[in-house]
């Protein structure tokens, strides 16, 4: 197939775009994040806890210790984890909008803010948004 | 067809070309530390976790790369993300157990190939297990002659023998090759529990001696429990040829039994718990075991069970032969603090004041290091029986006394000093601590728990009870040089906060909860992760999630409420009774690291919350870190050597999960290695070998 110079540099622009996305960006929506609240004091809050703060036998899902396991990686390592591990004795069970809403909801109660764009569902598109645990620098 | 038991079982397995057990014999044909193996999970019968191997040591610990890997993510219908066990390494085989199924895998000790795997598919039993996962690993018996056997309890609590060399169930023990655990668990006055979906389990490995086996029991976490009337506690010795029970030690002991009239009320008969589900010890010589007792039901509430509670954690002294006490100790009467007793007992021959004394030294989560002549039960060290805080818990009747060892000093934070304890980068973090804090009951040690109201006092705040101290990965022990290593985790606050049942759900008068909030039912570690769990009943939705504002909470700008350091390792000598060095427990996390409100500031080594086993070497502790973090090297979890003389760190090498079983150490054909699991985040559970380069 054939690309016209235009398309191919808008490609360029567009995977340019999407590598430097962070969680940062405003990477989904307040009402994914509202959805994914219920989602997760329905599926998630008996073992991680309501406030995400983990229990005897699950980590946190908020604070120093999970952003160390994820900083680096990519909410796409993160969405994958969930749909094929969890609920841990229901695994497989959460489609793919469900897990981005409740992944949505970790987001937002860990402090990065929501924005116009719903979460994507694909996780080849959420491997192009990176975990940084610490707010970048203002260009 | 129809299956002569529930139960299939698989084995892969490849027949091996026989190693030479030459190399391996010693005089008697078990296989020891001395000649390069791991026969134990604690190394050897006395807990130690120590080899004399130093092949690997301070100048070439740096240089260590991978020599094998093994991940377990194909075990079982699902990855695991906690990977608890640790090898055995006997004549050139690695055994261990592995995966949400709990396999049992045999692999070759130089490049970590598979020779066999062994799985049973337990079904409905595993899935409602209270001990679910892949457990801490297996035992291994011999009869010096070439009868080899790996030992272990799968998930749904049955005792395994299998020929070490093909992975085969061996037919002569019990029913082919298996033992029915629940069979004899009762609750009550004496009811046999279902086989089925009777409440019972164990991860821990079974202590093998001589020819016994001795296994415990463990049960659901006891937070919210359904019944105080549960399963009861056991400990139970087997025929290691054929699995014939030798004898039981009734850790709730029964009518005419020692320490029945401590259940005051005949509450010994309608309570349960109080199993072992740690590693016991042994000593060969003197023929006598020593039983580390965990909580009765429930961990936070003793209001249906008055008394002391024997032998609740207690350190219980059996006869090998017969399972009768010989003495007993109990750490913490009346038990309402989770503290269990978590840790394998150390047998340590030790020297005080020019008096030999055979010991046995506890770690705890209360990081008390209690130290006992083995033989007599008397403490090497006097222990004081001193006036505690009492509880005003409706029904409740704490103990008015708790023992306080003299010696050695605690090695971990063991309550939350205020405003000692407290996160003081910066004042405005203390300030926010202080207000947080104030929603909160605090105070010394055996701080009862509250019914706590979120419009009131919000829970007791303790710190060093369920979380704290050292919990299961337990301690080491060099046996030349009489020093306890222990690890401790000195940030592990736990709020107690205690609340009536909803309608229906429990016996219990109070279970753990809060007035105000949603009841949330706290299942046992990895409850619902094996392999077959079933899906659960749909929950009605949660009403309100707690505020998002940081109201009493345990955080100040995202960092623990706890001042650093955040865990220790120490080094306590025995002959002296004291502290011999103690430093922070790997490295600052980055939340502390990259925290904008600390910038430019120069923050001494934080160390990192968690508790974690070690493995001590000739000259070293080695053990890795609880976190992944990537300011000071690429983003991973090192695994560290810290010199035993001073406790300075020697050496690292870069893991791609943090540790999340007790590292172990072996030599095959002059080669030494290190093996640990690691796991968690991500990253699912592998077993990773290091050694040091060819050429070194």
């Amino acid at each position: 197939m054939y690309f016209g110079a235009g398309v191919l540099a808008l490609f360029v622009l567009a995977a340019a775009a999407q590598a430097s996305r962070s969680v940062w960006d405003g990477v989904y929506t307040a009402e994914q994040a509202k959805q994914g609240g219920d989602l997760y004091a329905d599926q998630c809050a008996s073992c991680h806890g309501l406030a995400l703060n983990g229990g005897e036998m699950a980590p946190p899902l908020t604070g120093g210790e999970f952003m160390s396991n994820w900083n680096g990686l990519t909410v796409g390592d993160l969405f994958d984890r969930i749909r094929t591990t969890m609920p841990a004795n229901a695994a497989g069970t959460l489609n793919r909008e469900k897990t981005a809403e409740i992944l949505a909801d970790i987001l937002s109660v860990n402090g990065f803010p929501a924005g116009s764009m719903e979460l994507p569902r694909q996780t080849e598109a959420l491997k192009q948004i990176s975990i940084d645990a610490v707010k970048p620098e203002k260009k | 067809m129809r299956q002569s038991t529930a139960q299939r079982t698989l084995v892969f397995s490849i027949l091996l070309v026989a190693t030479s057990a030459a190399a391996w014999s010693q005089s008697n044909g078990q296989p020891s530390t001395k000649s390069g193996e791991w026969p134990y999970y604690t190394a050897d019968l006395k807990g130690s976790k120590y080899s004399p191997l130093d092949q690997i040591n301070a100048s070439n610990f740096n240089k260590l790369e991978v020599a094998w890997r093994f991940k377990t993510e194909n075990l079982g219908t699902k990855p695991e993300y906690k990977l608890e066990g640790t090898p055995l390494m006997v004549k050139g085989t690695i055994y261990v157990t592995a995966g949400t199924r709990r396999d049992v895998i045999s692999l070759d000790a130089k490049t970590g190939e598979l020779n066999w795997v062994y799985s049973m598919r337990e079904g409905k039993r595993a899935a409602i297990a209270p001990r679910q996962l892949s457990g801490r690993g297996v035992s291994y018996w011999t009869d010096g002659k070439g009868d080899d056997r790996v030992v272990f309890v799968t998930t749904g609590y049955r005792l395994v023998e299998l020929n070490a060399h093909t992975g085969r169930p061996v037919e002569s023990f019990g029913k082919e090759g298996m033992v029915d655990l629940k069979t004899g668990m009762v609750s009550g006055t004496g009811q046999q529990i279902d086989l089925e979906e009777g409440e019972a389990g164990l991860h821990s490995t079974p202590l093998v001696v001589k020819d016994v086996v001795i296994v415990g029991s463990s049960f659901k976490e006891g937070m919210t429990v359904k019944t105080h009337n549960n399963t009861k506690g056991l400990v139970r010795a087997f025929d290691a040829k054929n699995g014939k029970l030798l004898w039981t030690f009734n850790t709730i002991p029964r009518p005419g039994e020692f320490g029945n009239e401590t259940w005051e009320s005949n509450s010994w008969a309608t309570n349960g718990n109080t199993g072992v589900w740690t590693q016991m010890t042994v000593d060969e010589d003197l023929g006598l075991v020593y039983l580390p007792v965990e909580t009765p039901t429930s961990d936070f509430y003793g209001g249906e069970r008055p008394g002391n509670n024997l032998f609740a954690e207690s350190l219980v002294c059996v006869d090998l032969k017969t399972g009768k006490r010989k003495w007993h100790y109990q750490v913490v009467h009346h038990p309402i603090w989770d503290y269990d007793l978590s840790s394998a007992p150390i047998l340590a021959d030790i020297n005080v004041g020019g008096r030999a004394i055979k010991a046995v030294a506890l770690p705890s989560k209360e990081s008390f290091l209690y130290v006992f002549n083995r033989i007599t039960g008397e403490p090497v060290w006097p222990i004081e029986e001193r006036p505690v805080p009492q509880s005003d818990v409706p029904g409740e009747k704490t103990s008015a006394t708790q023992p306080f060892p003299t010696k050695p000093p605690a090695y971990g934070r063991q309550f939350l000093k205020i405003p000692d304890d407290l996160i003081d980068f910066t004042p405005e973090m203390r300030a926010e601590a202080r207000d947080n804090v104030a929603r909160y009951k605090t105070g010394p040690m055996f701080l009862p728990p509250i019914v706590g109201d979120s419009n009131g006092l919000l829970a007791a705040l303790t710190l060093g009870t369920a979380g704290g101290g050292t919990n299961w990965p337990g301690a080491g022990y060099d046996p030349e040089t009489h020093i306890v290593y222990a690890e401790a985790n000195q940030s592990g606050l736990f709020p107690i906060s205690l609340r009536n049942p909803p309608q229906g759900f429990s016996d219990i008068r109070y279970v753990m909860g809060r007035n105000g909030t949603d009841f949330v039912v706290s299942e046992g570690p990895g409850f619902g992760s094996a392999a077959d769990a079933p899906k659960p009943a749909p929950r009605p939705r949660a009403a309100q999630r707690a505020p998002a504002q940081n109201v009493g909470g345990l955080t100040v700008q995202g960092l623990s409420i706890v001042k650093p350091p955040y865990a220790v390792i120490s080094a306590v000598n025995l002959d002296q009774g004291d502290l011999q060095w103690q430093v922070p427990y790997g490295e600052t996390p980055d939340a502390v690291h990259n925290h904008p409100a600390l910038k430019g500031k120069d923050i001494p080594n934080t160390g990192q919350p968690g508790s974690v086993g070690l493995l001590v070497t000739k000259s070293l502790v080695v053990l890795g870190d609880s976190q992944i973090t990537s300011v000071t090297h690429p983003r991973g979890a090192m695994l560290r050597a810290y010199d035993k003389a001073s406790g300075k760190e020697v050496g690292a090498v870069l893991m791609p999960a943090p540790q999340s079983g007790s590292p172990m150490t072996y030599s095959v054909d002059g080669k030494q290695y290190i093996i640990v699991a690691v796991s968690g985040g991500a990253y699912s559970g592998e077993y990773i070998a290091y050694s040091l380069p060819s050429e070194d």
